[in-house]
């Protein structure tokens, strides 16, 4: 039994080249996820037929497994539409939807876990139903909505390994090919994985941070 | 100021207010005593639609009160104080009193903040602006609430139980409070166990029942000789 530290060595720069990538797909997808999560988890709490849509989207999502979501969007979708998705752009949209729908539960509850009182004291004061939601309900659900975030932040993360189906040379596509080359599958997953520990490990320290930050008054 | 016309409200199968018609003058303050879920606080949030009635209605200075139209301008001039204070935790005392005449009537931050500071002072927490609800004690945070809903310059003011939330020793400030309040002319509508107070500044006190307004009349008059059984019942526990 020999472990062969100079393979780790000398494939890191390969495996940081796919980590950047793995990290560029992730940030990218979890910055639209919490646009699209934040709009579907609104609209899941209005009153118009929107929120059956809303519903509709977050349903599908949680109730599908990720790799048939980017199967859909990247050999589906262009079959329909007889063009080509680059996977690179098919990627960041199946993991910003996938990441929408989680995001879009954690709002509504976020949302709903603020008091009734604190919207009932507002509309006292004359405020409208929007005014209401903006200036007390959101930046206090805001608030409980960061840790949550964070592990969806690091679920997403995780999960991106998924695209090294499309060919996406992020981190663990970049393991498997110098794994082909190099028959040493048991060095390169561990390098793999102490690689996506030091990623996960950052994210939940900066979320931690954060969560701090915000905690003034709370 | 308030005209009240056979108002009801039920929740589902629940009837918690069946016809309650009554109506309160301007500078006058009553108030609602009764047992625990005789309707007090519906009956209260029915005033400024915090509930929906359910039948009935409610005319504020002489105009009929309806979501559709007016709610939010009748809501600018009635102003409102909870049993569990409800302030915003999120921002500073000062923000909790600035917000809603910076929002709601478009004041200028200086005006606003100038009209929050005199109205801390008067309730005695001029040192507590930039202080966090949460850094506050109950009986402070509750003059706080008093002072955030003052600062719309409402015309009248509904308080739901203000002070049962409170130690007892922080009783007598929030009431000091609303006397004063009471002393310069203010409307107000006061749900309260507190029958010093009602017979000290109250000028008509409704005894609700079960949904009910079972009798009304000067605290003196109905503390001292109540026409109702239930009325008489309840006053022995509380008196
Ligand atoms: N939002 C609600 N939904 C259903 N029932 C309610 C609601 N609010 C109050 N009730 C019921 O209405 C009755 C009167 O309540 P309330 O007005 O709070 O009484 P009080 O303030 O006199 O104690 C109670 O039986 C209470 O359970
Ligand atoms: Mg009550």
């Amino acid at each position: 039994m020999d472990f062969r530290w100079d393979l780790i060595w000398r494939s890191l720069p390969l495996l940081l080249q796919g980590a950047w990538l793995t990290i560029q797909l992730t940030s990218i997808s979890v910055f639209f996820g919490i646009l699209v999560g934040t709009i579907a988890g609104m609209l899941r709490l209005s009153k118009g037929p929107m929120r059956y849509l809303a519903g509709a989207y977050v349903d599908f999502i949680r109730g599908t497994p990720l790799l048939v979501q980017i199967f859909i969007i990247y050999y589906g979708f262009p079959a329909l539409i007889q063009n080509p998705v680059p996977p690179y752009v098919a990627a960041i949209i199946a993991l910003s939807l996938n990441c929408g729908a989680y995001v879009a539960e954690i709002v509504r509850s976020g949302i709903q876990s603020i008091e009734k009182g604190q919207t009932e004291a507002a509309l006292s004061l004359g405020l409208t139903p929007n005014k209401a939601m903006r200036y007390i309900i959101l930046p206090q659900a805001f608030r409980r909505i960061i840790p949550p975030l964070g592990n969806e932040f690091i679920a997403l993360l995780k999960d991106s390994s998924l695209v090294s189906v499309i060919a996406l040379e992020e981190l663990v596509r970049r393991a498997q090919v110098i794994i082909g080359r190099t028959f040493r599958p048991f060095e390169l997953w561990l390098a793999v994985a102490l690689i996506f520990l030091v990623m996960t490990f950052t994210i939940s320290r900066l979320v931690n941070y954060v969560e701090r930050r915000l905690k003034v008054g709370d | 100021m308030v005209t009240i016309q056979n108002l009801h409200k039920k929740f589902k199968n629940l009837h918690v207010l069946k016809g309650i018609t009554t109506s309160i003058e301007k500078g006058e303050v009553v108030v609602v005593i009764g047992p625990s879920g005789s309707g007090k606080s519906t009956f209260l949030r029915c005033l400024n639609f915090l509930e929906q009635p359910t039948g009935g209605e409610i005319y504020f200075d002489g105009v009929l009160i309806d979501p559709a139209k007016n709610i939010l301008q009748v809501r600018q001039e009635m102003g409102m104080v909870f049993q569990r204070f409800n302030l915003f935790p999120h921002i500073k005392v000062i923000d909790n009193i600035t917000l809603a005449p910076k929002t709601v009537r478009n004041l200028s931050a200086d005006e606003a903040r100038a009209r929050a500071l005199a109205l801390l002072d008067k309730v005695g927490l001029a040192d507590k602006a930039n202080s966090y609800p949460d850094q506050l004690s109950g009986g402070q945070q509750q003059r706080v609430a008093i002072a955030r809903a003052l600062a719309m310059r409402p015309k009248m003011m509904l308080f739901d139980e203000p002070t049962s939330a409170l130690d007892p020793e922080m009783i007598g400030e929030v009431l000091d409070v609303m006397k004063d309040l009471a002393k310069e002319g203010m409307t107000m509508a006061v749900v309260t166990h507190e029958m010093g107070f009602a017979r000290e500044v109250g000028d008509r006190v409704l005894f609700l029942d079960e949904g009910l307004l079972l009798e009304e009349n000067t605290p003196s008059e109905l503390f001292s000789n109540p026409q109702h059984a239930r009325t008489r019942e309840f006053l022995s526990k509380v008196l």
